[in-house]
Parts: structure tokens; C-alpha cells; sequence
């Protein structure tokens, strides 16, 4: 009986689970994914669209800051707006022929969307070295990132791990666009979208252009897919199409069913947990190959996933009554 | 394909000597081969209480939806205070002060009540997203004014302690008033009601009635609705319009309405009630 207590048959390594280089990994993965996740909160949990081509803002965010930053004579941070309105210009063209469509030909469209500029990534090569990817446009950002890591040192904190800057940039931008979307979510705009969701040709009947705001809704959409964008290509230094695959999206619905609907603070703390499930489970340890963990991983946050709909189905974060209520 | 036209050759009508704020000329909409509005002609006289009625199938709440710019039109043309308005998209159709309700009430059941009247208001310069910033005070102080004026419509509709309810939460009744109120939200000049009485109590169905009658003789409101009661629709409209196979086939006072033969034939089924054209107008 002791014995059995003593050794169990999955253990976790305590050191690992400690190691502050490779939760910093973890944060600024779960920080990129909740900006990316705020995009699909505006579509999903307040406007009622369901974009299923967030991973193609993400890629187009990536690509274009990196593509401008070493094929032009663009600065880093030059590109960094201008990858945003890339990437929302591209949210006009898709959204253009396919906002005027029911839900799900919609989530088809988009998810087609996505996978066009993905492959269109792998294959033109010339512009976006395809499968290889692009690399080399972080130069600015490494610069920075040294002089935040100087200033930490300074406080006293000698083995600071090097991606640690980039931990607190993003965080700092996914707390701040949430500000901002909660703010203005609680305006008469924010209403407007809420109305669609509910219920477009209600808001139609009362004067409101349900087209004109669903546009808006996946622009914004696309530019926090951008800004997520920049983000992934900063932690791993290149940038390649295999980042931006269907599964993306999917995570980032994840994200948004634990954390909840309709609430943008949930997107943050779904995307920490998700994370922390997925790369914590990691440090199992089982008596099988890696690969086999790898997929355990995600078996097991199915079973998360399940037991949270037989649980609290609103998420951590959604409105019980709003779930009630919406038929 | 707007050209504004007068209803020529409909007999006119002696309740209501209003002039008229909406105008239908031979308004078409068809489904593949069937003809649901074949036509129809009618105009609605400023501030009246007219009532649209007809059997099964006639047409009427696809003409609803056609005038109101949800459904695209096959012909004809249709004109608000002599602006054009068939074909135009539902906002805009709203926003010159035509008004619809749904059969099926549209209650926005994930918002509060208040919200749900709050958002009809016109003018919000704060729905624009540049507004939020550029323009804060601006939309504050509309809001704070629609607040005010949505309070006082739900006070009118004894609807005011369910303000921060969730508009899912309410009755069907509740949710008819709700509907209303919010549509009077909208300051319209024509309120379309599709038929504001089916599935509320009589109680409340009065209450509804006096409503809006209180509305026209305050606010100049016009009502266009269809309604299946015939009590109803006898005892408290001023002007009576049937259709029948996608046509109008009569308009006049209730009394008129009452004895005329063709409605008489289009309820009871006997004979045709309207000799076809061949190309269906």
C-alpha cells in the first residue's frame, strides 16, 4: 500500500515544472493565443459570425511584417501597421462575398480562406521562401528585447531567461487590447453587434446596417489575428506556413468555449489554462514514446474540454442565463 | 424603376380623408412560378389605424416584407411621403420612418430589455465606431437622453421593472409589448405591425389597441397592420384593405369592407375572387 503511495505510476518531474525558461514559452504562447482568441470573442461571442480563418489574419500578420521588414526598405516597425491593414484589407475581400452568407457557409468560406493564403505561403516561395520560411527580421525587436532584459538584471534578477521581454510585451499589448474591447463593447456600437448576434434582421428592421458592422467586426477580427501574428513570428524567429494550419483556429475556439462567450477577460484566462494543460502535460511520466504523449496531450484536453461542457457549459467566464436563453 | 405613381382607379377611401404617407403601385414578388404578391395596389392616409387582412396565403406578409426592403421585389414600386423606397435595403427603409414588426416576435433575448429599446433610438452618432473617440460627449449625452425616453415608453407599457431583465425572460404578451415599444423607439411616421394580437390575451390585446390609438391622436403615428381578428379589425381600424392571391380586392371603411361580395367570396372559397391577368400584372 506505502509503496504503491511512493512510486505511482505517473509521476511528474518537479524540476521541469519549475524551470522559469520554459514557462515563459509557455506565457507568451498563451499570450499570442489570447490575442488571436479576441478576434474570434468579436466575431463569435458578440457579433454572432463564425470566422473560421483567424490563422490566415495570423500568417498574413507574420508574413507581411517579416516579408516587408527583409525585402524592403521598410523599418520592423513600419511594418507592423501596415501588416495590420494588410491584413484587414484582406478581412474586406473575404468578408465582402461572404458576410451575406448563413453561418455555416460562412464558417466554410472562411476556413476556405484561410487554407488558400496558407498554401499560397507554402508555394510561393520567391516571396515567402515556402516551406523553408522566412527568417531574419527580428533585429530591431532583439535589440529591444536586450535592453528590457539589461533593465531586469538591474533589478537584480541575474538569469533572467532571454524571451522573458517578449513575455511582458505581449501580455502588456493582451491586456490592453482587452481593455479596449471590453470599453468599447459597452458602447452604443457594441450594442449594435450584440443586436446582430441575437438577431440581424431585428437589428435590420430598426435601421441598423447588419453588413456594414460585421464587416467592421471581422476588420478588427483581422487585425488582432495580426497582431497575434507578430508575436508568433518574434518567439520563434521564422515564420513558415505549417504555423498557420486549420488547427490554429481551432485551438483559438478552444480557448474561447473554455474561457467563455461573450466575455473578453475569459479569452486571457482560457488561453493561460489551455496552455498550461497542454505544455504542462508534457511532464508526464509514462511508460510511452514521445510521440505518443504528444498525442495523449491532446486526449486529455478533449477530456477537459468535456468535462467542462457537463459542468459549466458557459465556460469559466460566459453567462449561464446567456447560455439559457440563447435557444 | 421608382417613378413615383398615384394609386389611380382604386376607389377611394371615405374613413380616412388623410393624404396618403405610403404609396404601393402593382408591387410583384414571386417564388419560381408562384405569384405571393401579384400586384398589389394600396395606399395607407396619414394617421390612420388601417388594417391589412386576408385568407391564408394572400399575400400580406410578403408584401410586408417586400415594402420593407427584406425581401427583393419582382415590380411595381413603392413610395414613403413620395420617397422611393421599394428595393432599398431594410435600414434605410426604417431609418426614413417606416417601421415594421415580425410575426414571430424578434425579442433580443441575450439583452436586457432596456437595451433592447436603447438600441432602436435614430441618431446615435455613437454606433459609428470613429464617433467613440473623436465625438465622446456627443454620443453620451444621446445616450443619456435614450435612456430616458426608453424608460418612459416602458413605463407607458407597464414593461419598467423588467428593464434589466433579459428580454428572453419575458412572456409571448411581454415580448409583443416589448416589440412595439421598441419599435416606437425608432420614431416612426408608419408602424407596420404583423399581427400584433395573435398569440395575447384579450386583456392585453385592448391594451395593445389603445396604445394605438393613444399614439396616433399624440404622435401622428400611422398603423398599417395585418390582423386575423375580425373583431379586432372591425372594431378598431378606420380603413380595411383585402388581399386574396396576392392581389388587394378591397379597401374601405369596415362597414364597406363587411358586405363587400369579393371579400365575401375570398373567405368562403366560392369562385375566383379576382380574374387574373395573364402576365400577373
Amino acid at each position: 500500500m506505502l509503496e504503491a503511495l511512493t512510486s505511482p505510476p505517473v509521476a511528474v518531474t518537479l524540476e521541469s515544472f519549475t524551470d522559469v525558461a520554459f514557462w515563459t514559452g509557455v506565457g507568451i504562447i498563451a499570450g499570442t493565443y489570447t490575442i488571436f482568441a479576441l478576434g474570434l470573442q468579436l466575431n463569435v461571442g458578440f457579433t454572432g459570425i463564425f470566422n473560421f480563418g483567424q490563422a490566415a489574419f495570423m500568417a498574413i500578420g507574420a508574413y507581411a511584417m517579416a516579408i516587408l521588414t527583409t525585402e524592403t526598405a521598410i523599418s520592423f516597425w513600419l511594418s507592423l501597421p501596415l501588416a495590420v491593414l494588410i491584413a484587414i484589407a484582406f478581412g474586406l475581400v473575404v468578408g465582402l462575398p461572404s458576410l451575406r452568407l448563413r453561418t455555416d457557409y460562412l464558417a466554410i468560406a472562411t476556413i476556405a480562406a484561410a487554407e488558400a493564403i496558407r498554401l499560397f505561403a507554402l508555394n510561393a516561395r520567391e516571396l515567402t521562401g515556402g516551406g523553408q520560411g522566412t527568417f531574419g527580421f527580428s533585429d530591431d525587436w532583439d535589440s529591444i528585447s536586450e535592453t528590457i532584459e539589461g533593465w531586469i538584471r538591474d533589478l537584480g534578477w541575474a538569469d533572467v531567461p532571454t524571451l522573458f521581454p517578449l513575455l511582458i510585451v505581449v501580455w502588456t499589448v493582451a491586456v490592453l487590447l482587452m481593455y479596449v474591447l471590453s470599453r468599447i463593447q459597452d458602447t452604443p456600437w457594441g450594442r449594435v453587434l450584440r443586436a446582430i448576434r441575437e438577431d440581424e434582421d431585428a437589428a435590420r428592421a430598426l435601421g441598423k446596417n447588419a453588413f456594414s458592422y460585421k464587416l467592421q467586426s471581422l476588420a478588427i477580427a483581422a487585425a488582432l489575428g495580426a497582431i497575434s501574428g507578430f508575436f508568433l513570428a518574434l518567439n520563434l524567429k521564422f515564420v513558415v506556413p505549417d504555423e498557420f494550419l486549420p488547427i490554429v483556429t481551432f485551438i483559438g475556439y478552444a480557448v474561447l468555449i473554455l474561457g467563455g462567450l461573450a466575455s473578453y477577460w475569459g479569452v486571457a484566462v482560457g488561453s493561460v489554462i489551455l496552455w498550461t494543460v497542454l505544455e504542462g502535460l508534457r511532464f508526464l511520466e509514462l511508460p510511452l514514446s514521445e510521440s505518443r504523449i504528444a498525442a495523449l496531450r491532446f486526449i486529455l484536453l478533449g477530456l477537459v474540454l468535456i468535462g467542462l461542457m457537463a459542468f459549466r457549459p458557459q465556460g469559466l467566464f460566459g453567462k449561464r442565463e446567456e447560455m439559457v436563453l440563447g435557444d | 424603376m421608382a417613378t413615383e405613381t398615384t394609386a389611380a382607379g382604386r376607389p377611394p377611401a371615405s374613413a380616412s380623408d388623410g393624404a396618403p404617407i405610403f404609396e404601393a403601385t402593382e408591387v410583384v414578388k414571386h417564388f419560381g412560378g408562384l405569384f405571393a404578391v401579384d400586384g398589389a395596389t394600396l395606399d395607407v392616409r396619414e394617421r390612420s389605424i388601417t388594417a391589412l387582412i386576408g385568407p391564408n396565403g394572400a399575400g400580406k406578409t410578403t408584401f410586408f416584407n417586400v415594402i420593407t426592403g427584406f425581401y427583393r421585389p419582382d415590380g411595381g414600386s413603392a413610395s414613403l411621403s413620395g420617397t422611393p423606397i421599394l428595393g432599398r435595403p431594410p435600414h434605410v427603409i426604417a431609418r426614413l420612418g417606416m417601421v415594421r414588426t415580425f410575426q414571430i416576435t424578434k425579442a433580443l433575448a441575450r439583452m436586457p430589455v432596456i437595451d433592447n429599446m436603447m438600441l432602436a433610438a435614430p441618431d446615435q452618432p455613437g454606433e459609428r465606431i470613429v464617433n467613440l473617440l473623436a465625438r465622446p460627449g456627443a454620443w453620451r449625452r444621446r445616450e443619456h437622453e435614450v435612456r430616458a425616453q426608453a424608460m418612459e415608453l416602458l413605463e407607458m407599457f407597464n414593461l419598467e421593472p423588467l428593464a434589466n431583465e433579459y428580454a428572453g425572460t419575458l412572456s409571448g404578451g411581454q415580448r409583443k409589448l416589448l416589440e412595439l415599444s421598441r419599435a416606437l423607439m425608432a420614431s416612426p411616421r408608419l408602424l407596420l405591425l404583423d399581427e400584433p394580437m395573435a398569440g395575447i390575451n384579450p386583456t392585453l390585446g385592448r391594451r395593445l389597441l389603445d396604445h394605438m390609438r393613444r399614439l396616433r391622436a399624440e404622435e401622428g403615428v400611422t398603423f398599417l397592420f395585418i390582423e386575423h381578428d375580425m373583431e379586432v379589425v372591425m372594431g378598431h381600424s378606420d380603413r380595411v384593405i383585402v388581399m386574396a392571391e396576392g392581389r388587394v380586392i378591397a379597401d374601405g371603411t369596415p362597414q364597406e369592407v363587411r358586405t363587400d361580395q369579393a371579400v365575401i367570396d375570398a373567405y368562403l372559397g366560392s369562385g375566383t375572387v379576382a380574374e387574373r391577368g395573364a402576365d400577373g400584372g
